[in-house]
């Protein structure tokens, strides 16, 4: 007699009904119909280069997902990203390091920015929101005094690898993002890393009764956006072959579109990165197929705006009514 | 909502007041040094036409942050103010040059900046989209909108009458009366309205506010639409005291407002702030871009100190708010 | 604990960023490049640079398909859309495009001047296929590995306005060199205020291609032939009407009756120098030269504020350089030649390896500036 009544009822099971499944077929049913209109959009040559141009924002909006879980935000990644690209060619050039130390002193930079951001967001308690667009400012300006407008170019070949190459028929800086995804995925999934960022952004206070440790954790967050920018630095230098000051300015706005199209709620509590990578490729192959289908530059900007507040309202308010 | 911020709601009604009269007072004292600081290097810096030529060259960001606090304390955001603020002195532009009665030409910003952000408020109250979504979407779109409508072309050739911004009252230049204006009837009927009351209610606890009666939805939609009346307001000035309306998008302007908002004082937790304070700060940052020019700051440390600047404003609010926390609240 | 974390902080930063401000105060002017200055005789004797005897020095498309004759579809990636200037130099691409009947010419770019986003337009331009990009870059070195992307898919680049590294493109439409400009625009502020004479420089950024090289340039050749003349300063002011009208108040204010001309270095900050001057009730006093496009400028020139704009023709620049494209398509125009054909403009030079020179710079003043609409 059971048998019969769980025949009749059919349940939708519970992961069709998530917000980053609804994201994922919205953005497959876009591609098939931007597909439709255009016959270079679903080639494997474009859809691996638009993987190449996204890597920058993608890198950085892994750690922005797990800021956003706590409740704060970065508005200073673009500007670090900058400083950064800027003090990897500052420091191989005028410094004298050799190129690989600058590498790895450029990352250091971006960590280091990152590390005051979140030292004085949870020290001084200075609101994420402000602090970060003040160090927008004051990290930009670095870049830009300190490299008194030039720009460093002349690298070994070597070094274009990462920007501009691929390795087993994917780009480099593809694979590197591929991997660093993964990694964000099972931080997020499956360790007490993740759950303690998950409880932090529910409720701050009560995780801090239950002793975890929220300023450590917060800390950790703002240092891995800003290595993360720093590593999106290295990227886009080799992609582009010399630095400038004004790198990565705007970026901040891709990134939280990305984070906050993927479902993670601005709020703190929720959000994933299977959800910031859905949202991450919607936006980019969006853009990507509306300009091969002959959309202009302005258009496609108002295209995707349009897009991005009418999947957010389908998702939530399909999301609603199965409650 | 953390429960220092709920405390601090509660108080809000008496001690916020007194509280914030704190950071207006940190801000003014901050413009009157710097001025006498930069005057002691170079004293052109204190001319009448210098301190009038930076309240004027910046009275519309001080108005646009009028509204903005309004949005940041009802406990939202909003970062598509400046590319409104583009699309608005076009329209306005535009129906200058084709020849429209002057009058419709500065109600019409006033008239369409509110009902755009009324139908963002709508969107954001009613339909629970997160506000940093709405009008992340809205900024694409009047961007891209301005661009492909005008085609990229400036407007010139406006007609003389049109610019407000050059007139003034008892010798005073319109944009300074509008900004005074502005801040002052804003500051009277958040103080002293219901509905002003409500949206501090609103931003700092917006269970709490439900239960006093206060309907948060129609609140925020009226936040919104009173923030795009004064984005008009200063859209019209920024339009009129030029010859020349770009067609594009002013950079970065959204962030101007931000800053000077949240360096006047507005949390941006919500339910606590002034727009006093903001006009306040709006001002103090003019100041600081001119300054470091006059005293020959290296032109290519100027961001970075004025980030700095920015910075060291807005942390020693903090601080000082934490001091007269951990001393307690005495009536 | 906090408070005197927050203030040695704060402290440090505010003393390391003011004393590097202080010790790099007025700093010398090398457009930001590393490229050598080289600038013209003080004499009348030239507007234009010396024609340079150089091998070519582009890049090729690898195996075009054979377009001679044949309608081609170009793309027009300005640094920015929606300013006057490159409104103008896409007028006259659409003008050339008429003309010649079987080109195919649209403009698309971003809406602020970012090269990562220029980038990215052309990109998705090669991906779509199209026979000829034609460009004004944003950075000189970052746009090359797009820019080499197009010429190994068979598509031809012809640059124009701000160039890229010769290797990739093919040609490039100069509208002067940049010594010529630097020796003009100081040759007519000099008429104007004096051999003693003190001005100040708006520019967008430091770190704008050929802003960068013109203000190298004009110093260099103030140096050499108006070494009586001071500069003042130099401010930033992005390409926002608003704010570039504010920096030049502020010069004006700063400097007062030691202030006696100003440079506007972008369509944008020419107007706002000219409105600031005249707000400031110092038309007369104080010479505003720069580059700008003529409508934005009438009721300067129109009051005397401003005696005359010198420019070349944005117009005339597109207009070349969709021609240079079709010759390019047509394969009429190949490495080694010395002049091409540009319909009205009649023939142009050759200079640099693959430079091609649109002609002497172009006045506009009172007397001609209406028969200009752009």
């Amino acid at each position: 007699m059971s048998l019969a009544i769980e025949a009749k009822t059919f349940r939708v099971p519970r992961w069709l009904k998530r917000h980053e499944t609804l994201l994922a077929i919205i953005l497959l049913i876009a591609l098939f119909g931007l597909g439709l209109m255009n016959d270079r959009f679903l080639t494997l040559d474009n859809l691996l280069n638009q993987g190449r141009l996204m890597t920058e924002i993608g890198l950085i909006a892994l750690p922005m997902t797990f800021v956003i879980i706590t409740g704060g935000i970065d508005i200073s990644v673009g500007a670090i990203v900058g400083l950064s690209a800027i003090m990897l060619g500052y420091s191989w050039k005028t410094f004298g390091f050799p190129l690989p130390l600058a590498i790895v002193f450029s990352l250091f930079v971006g960590a280091l920015a990152g590390f005051v951001n979140g030292l004085i967001i949870t020290r001084v308690k200075v609101p994420p929101l402000i602090m970060t667009i003040a160090t927008l400012a004051l990290y930009r300006g670095l870049a830009e005094g300190i490299s008194q407008a030039h720009s460093v170019r002349g690298y070994p070949e070597w070094f274009y690898f990462l920007g501009q190459r691929s390795l087993f028929g994917v780009p480099a800086q593809l694979l590197l993002l591929l991997v660093l995804i993964v990694i964000a995925g099972v931080a997020l999934d499956r360790t007490t890393f993740g759950r303690t960022l998950y409880a932090i952004g529910s409720n701050e206070t009560a995780a801090r009764f239950s002793a975890l440790p929220v300023d450590r954790v917060k800390l950790i967050v703002y240092t891995l956006s800003g290595l993360a920018s720093g590593l999106a630095g290295w990227v886009l230098v080799s992609r582009v072959t010399t630095t400038r000051m004004d790198m990565g300015s705007g970026y901040e706005l891709d990134v939280i579109a990305a984070v906050v199209l993927g479902g993670t709620s601005i709020f703190g509590g929720s959000g994933t990165i299977w959800g910031t990578v859905i949202g991450l490729a919607m936006i980019q192959l969006l853009k990507n197929g509306l300009a091969l289908t002959g959309v202009k530059g302005d258009a496609t900007i108002v295209v995707i705006g349009v897009a991005l507040i009418l999947s957010v309202l389908i998702a939530s308010s399909l999301q609603r009514r199965r409650d | 909502m953390s429960a220092t911020a709920i405390a601090s709601s509660a108080n809000s009604r008496s001690g916020a007041f007194r509280r914030l009269a704190g950071q207006e007072l940190l801000l003014a004292v901050a413009i009157v040094v710097l001025a006498i600081v930069v005057g002691l290097v170079n004293p052109r810096f204190l001319a009448t036409r210098n301190l009038s030529d930076i309240l004027l060259g910046n009275a519309y960001i001080a108005i646009a942050a009028v509204g903005m606090s309004m949005v940041i304390i009802s406990g939202n955001i909003d970062i598509s103010v400046g590319a409104l603020i583009g699309v608005l002195a076009t329209i306005s532009g535009s129906l200058a040059v084709a020849g429209a009665p002057i009058i419709v030409t500065w109600l019409a910003p006033l008239v369409i900046g509110a009902a755009v952000m009324a139908a963002q408020g709508a969107i954001i109250a009613y339909l629970r989209i997160p506000a940093i979504v709405v009008t992340l979407g809205m900024l694409s779109i009047l961007k891209g909108g301005l661009i492909s409508v005008t085609g990229g072309k400036w407007i010139t050739d406006l007609p003389q009458n049109f610019h407000l911004a050059d007139l003034s009252l008892f010798g005073v230049p319109m944009p300074v009366i509008i900004m005074v204006l502005a801040t002052v009837l804003a500051a009277l009927w958040m103080r002293n309205s219901p509905t002003g009351r409500a949206i501090y209610a609103t931003g700092g606890n917006p269970e709490a506010a439900r239960l006093c009666g206060v309907n948060p939805q129609r609140t925020v939609l009226m936040v919104f639409a009173l923030h795009g009346f004064f984005a008009g307001l200063a859209s019209l000035v920024y339009a009129t005291q030029l010859r020349v309306i770009q067609s594009t998008t002013p950079q970065g302007l959204e962030l101007t407002i931000i800053t000077a908002a949240v360096v006047g004082g507005v949390s941006i937790l919500g339910g606590v702030g002034t727009v006093v304070g903001s006009t306040l700060a709006a001002i103090l940052i003019a100041e600081i871009t001119s300054a470091l020019v006059f005293v020959n700051v290296s032109p290519y440390w100027t961001d970075a100190l004025r980030g700095g600047l920015i910075l060291a404003t807005v942390t020693a609010d903090i601080l000082r708010r934490q001091r007269r926390a951990a001393q307690g609240w005495k009536r | 604990m906090k408070a005197s974390l927050l203030t040695t902080t704060a402290a440090a930063m505010f003393a390391s960023s003011f004393a590097a401000s202080v010790a790099n105060a007025a700093g010398k002017w090398d457009g930001a490049d590393d490229l050598p200055t080289g600038p013209l005789a003080c004499d009348a004797s030239g507007g234009g640079a010396p024609v340079v005897a150089k091998a070519y020095d582009g890049g090729q498309p690898t195996n075009p398909p054979d377009r001679a004759g044949k309608e081609i579809t170009l793309v027009d990636v300005p640094k920015l859309i929606g300013i006057g200037y490159f409104n103008a130099t896409s007028k006259g691409m659409q003008d050339a495009a008429k003309e010649l009947g079987n080109v195919k010419v649209t403009t698309d770019g971003p809406t602020e001047a970012k090269i990562d986003e220029q980038i990215k337009f052309i990109d998705n331009y090669i991906t779509r296929g199209v026979d000829g990009v034609l460009f004004a870059a944003n950075d000189p070195v970052a746009i090359a590995p797009v820019l080499k992307k197009a010429l190994s898919k068979g598509i031809h680049v012809v640059g124009y306005d701000a160039n890229s590294t010769p290797d990739a493109r093919e040609w490039f439409v100069n509208q002067a060199e940049f010594n010529g400009i630097g020796k003009g625009m100081m040759d007519s502020m000099a008429k104007e205020i004096g051999e003693d004479g003190s001005f100040a420089i708006v520019t967008s950024t430091f770190t704008t291609p050929n802003q960068a090289r013109w203000i190298a340039e004009m110093q260099a050749y103030t140096e050499k032939c108006h070494p009586k003349m001071q500069w003042l300063e130099t401010v930033e002011a992005q390409e926002d009407n608003n704010l570039s009208f504010n920096q030049a108040t502020t010069l004006i204010n700063k400097y007062g009756d030691k202030l006696k001309g100003l440079f506007g270095m972008t369509s944008v900050a020419t107007p706002a120098s000219a409105e600031a001057v005249t707000k400031a009730g110092q038309c007369g006093k104080i010479a505003v030269v720069g580059l700008a496009t003529p409508n934005a400028m009438k009721p300067y020139l129109k009051t005397d504020c401003v005696k005359s704009v010198v420019l070349w023709n944005p117009i005339d620049l597109g207009y070349a350089a969709t021609y240079v494209t079709r010759a390019v398509a047509d394969g009429k125009l190949k490495p080694g030649a010395t002049s091409v054909d540009a319909g009205k403009l009649g023939k142009l030079n050759v200079v640099n390896g693959s430079e091609i020179l649109l002609g002497p710079p172009f006045i506009y003043t009172k007397e001609n500036i209406d028969k200009f609409d752009f």
